[in-house]
């Protein structure tokens, strides 16, 4: 008997927790998104469709079947919570971007083709030598708070970013001003007024560049804020501002409204009703924020209808989530891929703690010099083994870094190298590399050892495993590959930045361009972001003549002069293109009318209804 | 007592003063700031990344940002967090420090609920089955790596059975009162036991050893030969002691536990100080983490110093002068 307390006492604690549980059950059980037999009709059409892995088509071919019905409520997911900065100016993460891209607008916005259509605004017309766009907004727009959008909230937003302060504050967006007139006077404090964006009346506005600018829709595409919530503030309260950070303050112009949650784990966005595109049918989208690991179960489960940017679906789950019932998948290419750079070149010590960026000082790194050991290179490594194997197939290996979608993409273009080690290792020889020593290994021409060092990075996964398979495959054909330890993401690009190393190879990612196909920003020899430091007189040529006026007025002018490019860089091989990757997105079959674009399936997020 | 307790609380500022040293010393130490990493936006220009670092002092002499911090923590100003702009340390530590309270504070309590009744038990019936079988199973709890224990927990609890939630802290926005306690506890339920079970072998173990040696000792043989009943013996004169030691390990558990539940809270996506941790390691926001680190370094040690008092409560014989 002398034990009974304590038995009573594990017994309470028990019960307890049973009760606990018991009071979930209930709490599920009266949720919303139980419609089992509406689910049943749907999955005859999803899984044919699902079959080859790629498109689904119900979006568009439901559109037919039904009416749209109001209410219901989405739950989306994302692996990571966003930093609370919901002022679009200031914002930095991807998961703050999923937010925004409900909550606000841009005056354009991207299409199938990548190509630029009305959003914000009702029209454009640009001037015949591009150095004016001049906007008209769409008429009744309203900011979630009731005030009108008008071409003086236009104004704010470009002023702000090209005002003195905005980057102590802590913006980066600042490639959106700088080529706009009388960005200099206004920037440094001279003028109160921003002459490159002009009001014309509420509804039309006009931005002038001193030069011809052939990107003149992708730097007016900026995201607009409204100006009432921050009048006399100053720039650098802005971010710290309950307008920029607090749910049902931020105020922006798009079809649902930041209403509440709760730090860390969900955010509730909640139908806007005066949304100058109509009432949404949805009441409401609730993010929440779940690890990667379970996302499956709760997709599964129901308590996840979406799952989306900025991370979608792994591909190794790909098989498990197509394979439900409930669910539909769309996949299109991310615009990011990885790549093994090549350093062709390394900066002086100088220049680097200088922060130059001067092609005359660079010390050319004689290893990879000859382009045949370069093309040799992109012919050794098995690609796309690497997307089968690491990918499980989605994804695609490239040979210029455009997305498929966009009008200067042309896959006949290039000069393609599909895995042949054969190729690679004629390539070696002709070169004069070849193996003296007899140690397996190729000695370069003057027969000293030749070792190429490749650096990688921790925090991707499959980027992580594909260095040691590129050290094997390049071994297979000769090529001494010294793979070292590798390091956090932080310090690793650090050093692909400060290039005063002993490096040859790296792997890293870049971003492909989608606003604008202008690859200049990475691939102009004097660019900052031109980590691999390749110094090649035709390609700078060809960059900038697609973006010299007037020719370049035309797309099909700039498309011709890319394609030519594209075929040179993958003649040069600067740097081996490994893959890019598919995003992978998932949402209830129930959700209809979804847009599935190659810029993701969020736009027109106020025609999406459940199927009840 | 009280000047004790007052040399003791002085002892802390130089001791402070350290940890910060440490901390600043090892979070610069690291390689990368806040602004290097994987740029995947080519837009921004390169220059306006040196402007940010300018701006934010991070070109400055180490003993000047050292400094500057050290001398706006001393006014209660933990700046600002570097990678959420324009937010405040504090503030992000308000909306998470909470959570981590309610978690360790329920892990406590899974810890002491099991494993103070299962030691007793256990050296009751020294070599029992019982016995032999409840350190097996504390053992395995101690061996087990919290990240397995917790995805074992979501997928058996959570999926096959649907009994608790596997993610957060709270399942809907807009719960209030009595809801919103029930609703925050289910949540707990998890990782609480997930984070207490880890610790509970080492308080069985000690509860057993203790009990067991003091059992031998002679004011317990007098407490017996008095004709006292076992229960008086056990409950009254045994335990009493027994407890000293844990209320040490107490003191610094508490400490542990706010730091221990990183991996816990992450796996469970539970939003406290643990996943704020990680992801300003990640991201080396060095204002989040250096706040982190002093709260962790102070919480031990008044940790210790509440532990040392209590021990003064339960047991007359130990005086501090």
């Amino acid at each position: 008997m002398k034990m009974s307390k304590f038995w009573l006492l594990l017994i309470l604690s028990l019960s307890f927790v049973l009760v606990l549980a018991a009071c979930g059950n209930d709490e599920e059980a009266s949720g919303e998104e139980d419609d089992t037999a509406d689910e049943a009709d749907d999955n005859d059409t999803d899984d044919d469709a699902g079959e080859d892995g790629t498109e689904e088509d119900d979006a568009e071919g439901d559109e037919g079947e039904g009416e749209a019905q109001s209410g219901g409520t989405l739950t989306a997911g994302m692996y990571s919570a966003p930093g609370h900065q919901f002022n679009p100016l200031f914002y930095s993460d991807a998961y703050e971007a999923n937010i925004l891209s409900f909550t606000h607008e841009s005056l354009v916005q991207l299409d199938e083709n990548l190509e630029y259509e009305p959003a914000l605004a009702e029209s454009w017309e640009i001037n015949d030598d591009f150095t004016t766009i001049t906007y008209t907004l769409n008429e009744g727009v309203q900011w979630h708070d009731g005030e009108p959008l008008t071409a003086e909230d236009v104004y704010f937003t470009y002023a702000t970013i090209a005002d003195p302060e905005y980057v102590a504050a802590g913006g980066v967006r600042t490639n959106y001003v700088v080529n706009l007139s009388g960005y200099e006077e206004y920037n440094s404090g001279e003028t109160d007024t921003f002459e490159g964006v002009e009001v014309i009346d509420d509804r039309t506005v006009a931005f002038h560049y001193d030069e011809p600018n052939i990107k003149i829709l992708f730097d007016t595409s900026f995201i607009i804020v409204p100006a009432h919530p921050f009048e006399g503030m100053a720039i650098s309260d802005i971010p710290d501002a309950s307008a920029s950070r607090d749910a049902g303050e931020v105020v922006g112009s798009g079809p649902f409204v930041l209403s509440e949650f709760i730090e860390g784990e969900q955010y509730a966005l909640t139908a806007f009703a005066d949304y100058w595109g109509g009432e949404p049918y949805l009441d409401g989208i609730t993010w929440r924020v779940i690890q990667q690991s379970v996302m499956p179960g709760l997709l599964e489960s129901g308590e996840l209808d979406m799952i989306a940017e900025p991370n979608g679906v792994p591909a190794s789950d790909f098989d498990r989530v197509d394979g439900l019932d409930n669910v539909t998948t769309y996949m299109t290419q991310d615009f990011g891929y990885q790549y093994m750079g090549i350093k062709h070149h390394h900066r002086t010590t100088d220049d680097v703690e200088a922060g130059a960026i001067t092609p005359d000082n660079w010390v050319e790194n004689e290893k990879v010099s000859d382009v045949r050991v370069r093309q040799a290179l992109a012919s050794a490594i098995n690609r796309q083994g690497i997307v089968d194997g690491l990918l499980y197939g989605m994804g695609s290996v490239m040979e210029a870094p455009f997305p498929e979608a966009s009008w200067a993409y042309d896959a006949d273009a290039v000069n393609e190298y599909p895995y042949d080690p054969d190729r690679a290792n004629e390539l070696l020889d002709e070169a004069g590399y070849v193996d003296v020593t007899g140690d397996g290994f190729r000695e370069d021409p003057d027969g000293n050892e030749w070792t190429l060092n490749l650096d990688y990075p921790t925090g991707n996964e499959v980027r992580e495993r594909t260095a040691p398979i590129i050290q094997e495959e390049l071994g297979a054909v000769g090529i001494r590959v010294d793979l070292r330890q590798p390091r956090e993401a932080g310090p690793h690009f650090d050093m692909v930045e400060a290039d005063n190393t002993d490096w040859d190879l790296y792997l890293a990612g870049w971003s492909l361009a989608v606003g604008d196909p202008d690859p200049a920003g990475i691939w102009q020899s004097t660019a900052a972001y031109n980590y691999t430091r390749w110094n090649d007189e035709t390609s700078d040529e060809l960059i900038q003549k697609a973006v010299t006026p007037p020719d370049a007025f035309e797309v099909e002018y700039r498309a011709e002069v890319y394609n030519e490019w594209a075929a040179h860089v993958s003649e040069q091989v600067p740097m081996v293109f490994l893959y890019s990757s598919d995003n992978i997105y998932a949402y209830n079959s129930d959700l209809q009318n979804v847009k599935e674009l190659p810029a993701g399936i969020y736009q027109d997020s106020h025609l999406w209804y459940l199927a009840q | 007592m009280h000047r004790y307790i007052i040399r003791r609380t002085l002892q802390f500022i130089p001791m402070l003063f350290l940890v910060t040293v440490v901390v600043f010393a090892l979070a610069k130490a690291a390689p990368g700031d806040v602004l290097s990493g994987e740029m995947l936006d080519p837009n921004i220009p390169h220059e306006v990344l040196e402007e940010r670092r300018e701006a934010l002092g991070l070109n400055d002499p180490l003993p000047v940002q050292y400094w500057s911090w050290l001398t706006s923590v001393a006014q209660g100003d933990f700046g600002n967090s570097m990678q959420y702009t324009g937010r405040s340390v504090m503030d992000l530590i308000q909306s998470r420090i909470m959570n981590t309270f309610y978690l360790s504070l329920f892990a406590l309590g899974v810890t002491l609920a099991i494993a103070i009744p299962i030691g007793i038990y256990s050296a009751t019936r020294k070599y029992s089955l019982f016995d032999y079988g409840a350190t097996t199973f504390a053992f395995l709890g101690l061996a087990t790596p919290n990240f397995f224990a917790a995805l074992l927990a979501i997928w058996l609890l959570s999926f096959q059975f649907g009994w608790f939630p596997a993610q957060g802290s709270t399942s809907a926005i807009g719960l209030t009162g009595f809801e919103l306690f029930i609703d925050k506890l289910r949540h707990l339920v998890l990782p609480g036991f997930t984070l207490g079970l880890a610790s509970t072998a080492m308080y069985m173990r000690y509860m057993r050893t203790e009990i067991l040696e003091i059992k031998g000792s002679d004011f317990i043989r007098t407490a017996q030969a008095k004709g006292l009943s076992n229960n008086s013996v056990l409950y009254k004169h045994t335990l009493r002691n027994a407890l000293i030691p844990i209320i040490t390990l107490l003191g610094v558990e508490f400490g542990l536990l706010l730091s221990g539940a990183v991996i816990t809270e992450n796996v469970f996506n539970y939003p406290g100080l643990g996943t704020l941790f990680l992801n300003s390691i990640q991201n080396r926001d060095y204002p989040v983490i250096m706040a982190i680190n002093l709260i962790l370094a102070v919480s031990i040690l008044v940790g210790n110093l509440l532990a040392d008092i209590f021990y003064a409560v339960v047991d007359p014989r130990i005086r501090y002068d």
